[in-house]
């Protein structure tokens, strides 16, 4: 018996291979028939779900990656790769709260296992697009449902302004004033709902002054300044051993994570999805 | 010609193409008094109208900067130089070199095209004399097979003027 148990996961083993030497060729069908033979021989096995996933995700089969990702995640739970091709998926499928909330478990997995591999930054970008759509999506209907309250409003208020006055007598000037100011306060006060939600400029002091870009993570020198770590830790190495604004001598021990910035970056990014836009290319 | 920075260059990282985008969006809300970014789709190299601040030397004159980015900047400097004619200086060699700290030994990631702009045009206004440097034939001559100021070694001419 257990010889047979040795021999099937042999047999999955030499399948795992087929399929992947068929992947390298893009052949994906192969790759898939190979990796399912493995699943079939041993379903425990976490790489061959996640083997299949990825050639279903080349072919945009977003339902099965999703499937084959579910499966992976349930084996082994601090697989990125299928959190970030599940989080994919379903944001394909225009789940944006899903996609995100995988995207995020991946994004923190990677970045406490693999603070510096490329997978970060990559999980990092698709992050910060799901988010943008998520907040584009959400943004345009809260825009339309104020809209259509602020035509009902006025409708309402001059319906009300006639009913309150049906001829002019003295003073008829003043109440008119008053009529205007009517209209331009309601203006004034759907114009400051819809605030937060147009896009302006993120405020300097939310961004580093080498990436120019908002806060990820911040860490704050000896001079005061606070700055993206891993850019400042690339100047450090790079460049040389100052303050990049003050130029005062600087060793990479001397940073202390600026926590209070990071908060304030993270609360800016939740009340101002449009800022999350910070790669022009997409 | 400038043909001295048309050395093979490779395409910028992604973060200096980020970074640049920011920094023209940045340039077209806010330039910087007296210059102007002749804009064209080449992220990569700017050309920059220089206008001769009034009451200095070089008053209601127009210079060109051309500005080249390395892959990996902002971690290295751009590669700033005037477009012949460049003007009189004492710090400025006619085939367009500018000899300016920060754009070699002394460049930190947190400056930007706009604060190099700034600090050239503050250099050309402290000027007392229209004149080139001293060593201007022979650096040049040097630079005949097409070096980029980069890689000159340089010894800075004093910081007072």
């Amino acid at each position: 018996m257990a010889t047979d148990t040795a021999s099937v996961a042999k047999q999955a083993e030499i399948s795992r291979h087929n399929g992947n030497v068929a992947f390298k060729k893009e052949r994906l069908g192969a790759a898939i028939d190979a990796y399912t033979e493995a699943i079939t021989l041993c379903p425990d096995v976490a790489v061959y779900w996640s083997n299949r996933a990825l050639c279903y995700f080349k072919r945009k089969d977003w339902e099965r990656v999703e499937q084959d990702c579910r499966n992976v995640i349930q084996l082994d739970g601090s697989s990125v790769k299928a959190r970030y091709m599940l989080g994919l998926a379903l944001l394909e499928r225009e789940d944006f709260a899903g996609g995100i909330k995988e995207l995020e478990k991946a994004f923190d997995l990677e970045r406490s296992t693999n603070p510096d591999g490329d997978m970060v930054e990559d999980v990092w970008q698709a992050l910060a697009k799901a988010k943008y759509l998520e907040w584009e999506l959400s943004s345009s209907k809260r825009a339309w449902r104020l809209q259509k309250l602020k035509d009902e409003c006025e409708s309402a208020l001059i319906l009300h302004q006639s009913l309150q006055d049906p001829q002019s007598e003295d003073g008829s000037q003043a109440s008119s004033d008053d009529k205007v100011d009517q209209f331009e306060l309601l203006n004034e006060v759907f114009s400051k709902a819809l605030e937060d939600d147009t896009p302006s400029e993120v405020p300097d002091y939310l961004c580093c002054n080498i990436t120019l870009d908002i806060f990820q993570d911040p860490v704050i020198t000896p001079s005061g300044f606070t700055y993206e770590k891993a850019v400042l830790l690339e100047h450090l190495e790079k460049v040389g051993n100052f303050d990049p604004i003050t130029r005062q001598p600087l060793d990479k021990d001397e940073l202390i994570p600026n926590l209070a910035i990071k908060g304030a970056a993270r609360a800016f990014l939740k009340e101002h999805g449009w800022a999350y836009k910070t790669n022009p290319a997409f | 010609m400038t043909s001295s920075s048309a050395s093979p260059r490779k395409a910028l990282s992604k973060i200096a193409c980020n970074r640049l985008q920011k920094e023209l969006v940045e340039w077209q809300v806010n330039p910087p008094a007296g210059f102007k970014h002749r804009v064209t789709d080449n992220l990569q190299r700017w050309i920059i109208d220089v206008i001769g601040a009034a009451g200095t030397l070089y008053a209601n004159e127009t210079y060109q900067l051309q500005v080249d980015f390395p892959e990996h900047y902002p971690m290295e400097a751009p590669q700033v130089i005037f477009v012949p004619p460049a003007p009189l200086h004492p710090h400025i060699y006619s085939n367009g070199h500018i000899c300016l700290d920060i754009l070699y030994d002394s460049w930190s990631p947190a400056m930007t095209v706009s604060s190099v702009c700034i600090s050239i045009l503050s250099m050309l206004s402290s000027s007392t004399v229209k004149q080139r440097p001293e060593d201007n034939d022979r650096y040049v001559k040097n630079c005949k097979n097409g070096r980029s100021p980069k890689e000159t070694r340089w010894w800075f001419h004093d910081d007072k003027v």
